[in-house]
């Protein structure tokens, strides 16, 4: 196209009107030349017919002069005359001649003046010169004959004539060529209308053809540009141009742009493409990999390979995060990492330029195909930057070659990754730090877990701590009361020592001689009820038979009662042997039914065995002892009960509910209850039943029977088996006692007897008294009525093993003297000092110089200072922020507690007071 | 610097051999007794079996572990030493003041409520809930159903008597939880023990109930289960958590203590947190 001769718009356009301007010219030129031939011409008949007609005349006129001079001198013989005739006879000469010279293109008028010149020469001749010589011969006859023939006038005359028809030959020449001259004009006229004509054409066809070969190239350009406007930007119209002019290169450039915005637009979507394709990537690797894949797609490559910066030790890494060989993303090629200048690609990062290469370094490595490997053609290396640094670079090889447009693109879209690049390695950074943060979370998460575990544990452990403390300190405490009461003791028993021995000596020999005086009558009934019950001669009925056998099992329960006496003072000066031994349980029910049943049967009672399945056979206990516990038990029970029933129940205790003590000593413990519906036991004797040789009350010796030795031997044997008696009972009622025993294969060793001796009788009425009643320490029933402000409530207290009320401080802050009177009374009987105060001020008063108080009772509404102000000002003003206060609140408004509290108020209790409560929160509050 | 290193080998040796007697331990108190300790939280276990080597001057685990299996209450008393009772009343009393505020307006529309107090050690967690729900008037038509591995503890929680020692903080508690009366209404005491009213007894059930072990046993609207998972390994908080959410009704409540969280386990997503911080979780 270039090199094609190029005919432009402009030498169109010029050449068209040069070409008219010269055929104006040219036509301007032969006309004039045609017009100056023609004025030439004209001017030359003009000059030629005025000179023949000058000469012409002039001769004529010579020859008149000649004639006059002739006549003149002829009629005067003047010679004067003759003067003007010899001039004239010598210029006619030349004038003809000039004349005739003039007439040399036309005979006809040279013969005609020749003519003339003859007859001239005649006249002369004959008539001048004769007549000239005849005169001056004075021969005037001569001149009249000769005048009389005058013969020259006939000759002038044919001159004039001559002339004359010289003349009008001569006019009629000029008139042809007059008419010659007009016809050439008029051919002239013509020919410049021709020539006008012609060059009219010219322009026209000339203009016509330049503005058609311009307007056409034109609307093309316009039609295709339209085509491509309303083809909604289909760019792939070109422009066809023949002609090669300005036109054509707007085509052409029209074309370019289109190209170039074809370009662009491919571009443009490409761009959009791989934009879109790695949107949302969330990783490098992933990025690099589809970005490599798009790359290679769009520019052809037959492989590449992705590096990213990664920073260690200070210095930059770029490291492979992806590479393809033939769009084959599982082929591994290209180095694993470089460092910046090392190689082509270092160097590329140093430079922070792209390289393209066409001439392809010797050791680069070589494309595989299938086929086997081939070097690629060119290769591309592109760093990626972000804010200036390389961040990443992108190396692609390719078979053929990369377009201006493929390295545009590869250009443009890496203008934008490196943001892209930084965005997903901030991401992956994000990510990563969320992780490391959920990770350090759950980490201390399971710190402060383990925190919690180990606070707890800390929390167990010094419960633990202070529980066996306690225990030390109140051992520590009982052991030095023990000390300081045994001090005293010994003291006492080194004196009473003496007494003893005597009293002692009395007793053993009161015991000893009770036995002889006891065992001699019982041991004939003995043998004598034995030999009834065997009823040799068969005398006695069935039934007298088996009273002679009760007679005699019941003596010998006697007699093992009197040798127990004996054991009773053994067990109190520690000297009764216990003779731990297999019992099997299985026989016991018999035993007991075959005992009693006859009382029962005696009495009307029903009398009930239970035996529970689990009980085991074996039992180790004193087997004498136990039983003599059952049996004094089922008496009583006998004895005290006059309709209903007695049950005798036999159950193991579950290991569950063993206590921790228990569960010590052995794993088998035996509960025996008894249960009667008898007359019952008043609550305040319970105790006193156990007492050992307790004889105070007669009233209770005499109504429960016995010598009172009954229930103290069982109490002692029971804990010298390692156990011990409860009892539950209401009068009226009926008793449930329970022994509880171990069963100990190898005895019962000390100190576990001790702390068995320490919890031995458990009694109480409380009804939320844990149903299994072996808790240890509720010695002491204490049943009282107290006074309650509003009306008379039956205290349950239970038994304080110390009192914690005996010397504390309270001080009562209240105006109602009724309230007052009736907490100091109920507070001072449990040994409490009381402090009264009116209202807030005095409470502060007393506060102030009494450092002793321990607890403060609080009225809210009182005069001068109310509660709340009072307590306030307790935490405030006094600073005693321990010091428990208890407010004593009117029931309903929730908004007093939390007034009391916001005051400052460590509990608070409503009104009317329930003493029961009272003293609750006074233990809560009493305990440090 | 070779010595130190040495001696860190050592220890590490050390450590790893003990890891393998308490596996062995662990095993062993498993096959004898039931109670699962072998995905209980290491440290805490290890410390607790350091804390009773001590006690009996014991050198290793494995002598440890020889009287647990010959010597007759030993595995009792090692059992007792694993169970961590450590309680409250109204522990961390924000938690209650939030269930009552926030839990306890949505339990009022049901007919009936069932909780479960999963590791309710010696019960005061249970009794301060009773309270509440006595307070709040929900107290009849609940049922609350109190668990702990431990027969002991549950032993004493069935008296209901917690020392005296502790109701002065108690008190401080119950009223910061936003109590309605005076908490001496609730109890009697003596000079050793408060001894809570039986009525508030009533409707609770007691029963031992073995987390790691042992099945889901009803659905609950709520589960209470606070500072016993502290003492368990991630696997088995999760398997836990999902016991529970197998428990739980839907838009049941959960309720855990307040070092523990839901965030990390694959439940979470199902339970969405009420009211901050305070570890109560609504299923949904
Ligand atoms: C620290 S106390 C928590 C008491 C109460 N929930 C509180 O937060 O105040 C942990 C209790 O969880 C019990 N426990 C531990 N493991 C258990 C398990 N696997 N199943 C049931 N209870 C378990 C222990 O016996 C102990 O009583």
């Amino acid at each position: 196209m270039e090199n094609k001769w190029k005919f432009g718009i402009r030498p169109k356009i010029t050449i068209g009107y040069i070409i008219i301007i010269v055929c104006l010219f040219a036509s301007v030129i032969i006309l004039n030349n045609q017009i100056r031939s023609l004025q030439q011409e004209r001017n030359f008949l003009l000059q030629y017919n005025n000179k023949v007609e000058t000469l012409t005349n002039n001769v004529e006129k010579f020859v008149m002069d000649m004639q006059a001079g002739q006549r003149g001198f002829v009629i005067t013989g003047n010679e004067i005359y003759l003067e003007p005739y010899y001039k004239a006879a010598g210029e006619w000469q030349i004038e003809f001649k000039e004349l005739y010279q003039l007439m040399a293109d036309k005979p006809d008028q040279q013969q005609k003046l020749q003519v003339v010149r003859e007859t001239t020469d005649l006249w002369i001749e004959e008539a001048g010169e004769n007549a000239i010589r005849l005169k001056r011969d004075n021969d005037d006859a001569a001149i009249q004959q000769f005048y009389a023939n005058d013969r020259g006038r006939e000759y002038m005359q044919s001159i004039r004539n001559q002339f004359n028809d010289f003349r009008e030959s001569e006019r009629e020449i000029a008139q042809v060529r007059a008419e010659e001259l007009d016809k050439q004009n008029n051919n002239l006229t013509g020919g410049l209308f021709g020539l006008l004509l012609t060059v009219s054409i010219i322009a026209i066809v000339i203009s016509s053809q330049v503005s058609k070969s311009i307007v056409r190239t034109i609307n093309d350009v316009t039609q295709t540009i339209k085509k491509i406007a309303s083809n909604n930007g289909d760019l792939k119209e070109r422009i066809h141009v023949n002609t090669n002019d300005e036109i054509n290169e707007l085509a052409n450039a029209t074309n370019d742009l289109l190209d170039n915005l074809d370009g662009r637009e491919w571009l443009q979507t490409n761009l959009a493409e791989i934009v879109t394709k790695y949107q949302g990537v969330a990783s490098i690797e992933a990025l690099a990999k589809v970005f490599m894949s798009e790359i290679a797609k769009m520019t052809n490559s037959s492989s590449g390979a992705f590096y990213v910066r990664e920073i260690e030790d200070n210095r930059n890494h770029f490291i492979k995060n992806a590479s393809f060989a033939d769009n084959n993303f599982e082929k591994d090629i290209g180095r694993e990492s470089f460092r910046i200048g090392q190689g082509l690609i270092g160097q590329c990062v140093q430079e922070k330029q792209t390289f393209i290469f066409n001439e392809i370094p010797e050791d680069y490595r070589y494309i595989s195909t299938g086929l086997g490997e081939v070097p690629p053609r060119s290769i591309f290396i592109v760093p990626i930057l972000f804010e200036g640094d390389v961040i990443a670079v992108m190396e692609l090889a390719t078979m053929s070659e990369y377009s201006k447009l493929q390295q545009d693109l590869v250009k443009q879209i890496v203008e934008t990754f490196g943001l892209s690049i930084n965005s997903v390695i901030g991401r992956m950074e994000i990510i990563r730090l969320l992780n490391e943060s959920r990770a350090m979370t759950e980490e201390l998460q399971v710190q402060s877990e383990e925190l919690q575990t180990q606070s707890e544990e800390l929390q167990m452990q010094t419960e633990e701590l202070t529980q066996i403390n306690e225990q030390l300190e109140e051992k520590t405490k009982d052991a030095e009361t023990k000390n300081k009461e045994l001090e005293k003791i010994r003291k006492e028993l080194e004196e009473k020592a003496e007494q003893l021995t005597l009293h002692s000596n009395y007793k053993s020999e009161f015991l000893a001689n009770m036995s002889h005086e006891l065992r001699t009558p019982l041991n004939s009934i003995l043998i004598l009820s034995e030999m009834l019950a065997e009823n040799d001669q068969g005398r006695l009925t069935d039934e007298d038979a088996e009273f002679a056998n009760v007679i005699h099992s019941s003596g010998e329960d006697l007699l093992s009662l009197i040798n127990d006496i004996l054991d009773l003072s053994k067990v109190e000066a520690g000297k009764l042997e216990v003779l731990f031994e297999e019992v099997n349980l299985s026989e016991l029910p018999q035993h007991m039914e075959h005992v009693f049943s006859p009382i029962a049967q005696k009495k009307n009672l029903e009398f009930h065995i239970f035996k529970e399945d689990d009980v085991i056979d074996l039992f180790f206990t004193d087997e004498k002892r136990f039983q003599q516990i059952l049996k004094n038990l089922l008496s009583n029970a006998f004895k005290f009960t006059e309709e209903g029933s007695v049950a005798l129940t036999i159950k193991q205790i579950e290991n569950q509910l063993q206590t921790e003590e228990m569960r010590a000593i052995s794993k088998d413990w035996l509960e025996v209850t008894i249960a009667d519906t008898g007359i019952g036991i008043p609550a305040d004797k319970h105790e006193l039943i156990f007492e050992t040789f307790q004889q105070a009350d007669g009233a209770t010796v005499r109504k429960f029977g016995g010598t009172g030795l009954g229930l103290s031997i069982c109490k002692q044997f029971a804990r010298l088996l390692g156990g011990w008696i409860t009892l539950q009972s209401e009068e009226g009622v009926g008793s449930v006692f329970k022994l509880v025993v171990p069963s100990l294969p190898n005895g019962l060793i000390l100190d576990k007897h001790l702390n068995i001796d320490y919890s031995e009788v458990a009694v109480t009425q409380s009804s939320y008294e844990p149903s299994t009643a072996f808790v240890s320490d509720l010695a002491r029933l204490d049943v009282q009525k107290q006074t309650v402000i509003e009306k008379d409530e039956v205290l349950v207290s239970l038994h304080d093993h110390t009192n914690v009320f005996q010397n504390k401080n309270i001080l009562i802050v209240d105006d109602d003297y009724r309230n007052i009177y009736a907490l100091k009374t109920a507070l001072e009987k449990r040994g409490v000092n009381i402090l009264v105060a009116k209202d807030g001020i005095e409470c502060l008063d007393i506060l102030q110089d009494n450092t002793e108080i321990d607890i403060v009772l609080m009225d809210i509404m009182m005069p001068n200072m109310d509660g709340y102000e009072a307590m306030y000002r307790i935490r405030n003003d006094l600073q005693l922020k321990e010091l428990p206060v208890i407010a004593l609140t009117a029931k309903a408004m929730k908004n007093d507690r939390d007034k009391c509290l916001e005051a400052g108020a460590s509990d608070y209790i409503s009104k009317p007071l329930n003493l029961d409560q009272l003293f609750s929160v006074l233990r809560v509050w009493l305990v440090s | 610097m070779d010595k130190q290193g040495e001696n860190m080998k050592l220890e590490e040796v050390y450590k790893q051999h003990e890891d393998l007697e308490i596996d062995f331990l662990l095993e062993a108190i498993y096959r004898l007794s039931g109670f699962d300790f072998r995905q209980y939280n290491r440290s805490s276990i290890s410390r607790r079996i350091h804390n009773r080597m001590n006690i009996n001057g014991i050198e290793t685990v494995t002598g440890l572990l020889e009287k647990v299996i010959h010597e007759e209450h030993f595995l009792e008393s090692l059992l007792n030493d694993f169970s961590i009772n450590v309680t409250e009343m109204f522990r961390n009393p924000s938690f209650f003041k939030t269930f009552r505020k926030e839990v306890v307006p949505i339990l009022r529309k049901y007919p009936e409520i069932r909780i479960w107090h999963a590791g309710c050690a010696t019960g005061e967690e249970v009794y301060s809930m009773a309270i509440l729900l006595e307070e709040e008037g929900l107290k009849d038509k609940a049922v609350i159903y109190a668990t702990d591995m431990n027969e002991q503890v549950l032993e004493k929680a069935r008296k209901g008597a917690f020392p005296i020692q502790k109701m002065q903080a108690y008190t401080k508690n119950y009223m910061l939880a936003g109590g309605n009366y005076a908490f001496s209404e609730y109890y009697k005491a003596d000079d050793q023990y408060a001894y809570f009213h039986p009525s508030i007894l009533e409707n609770i059930i007691f029963a031992q109930h073995n987390l790691v072990t042992d099945q889901s046993f009803n659905e609950f609207h709520v589960i209470i289960c606070r500072n016993v998972l502290i003492y368990f390994t991630a696997d088995l908080q999760e398997q836990v958590q999902h016991l529970f959410y197998e428990s739980l009704s839907p838009q049941g409540f959960l309720g855990l203590g307040d070092k523990e969280t839901l965030r990390f386990s694959q439940v979470t997503e199902k339970y969405q947190e009420i009211a901050g911080n305070e570890r109560i979780y609504q299923r949904v």
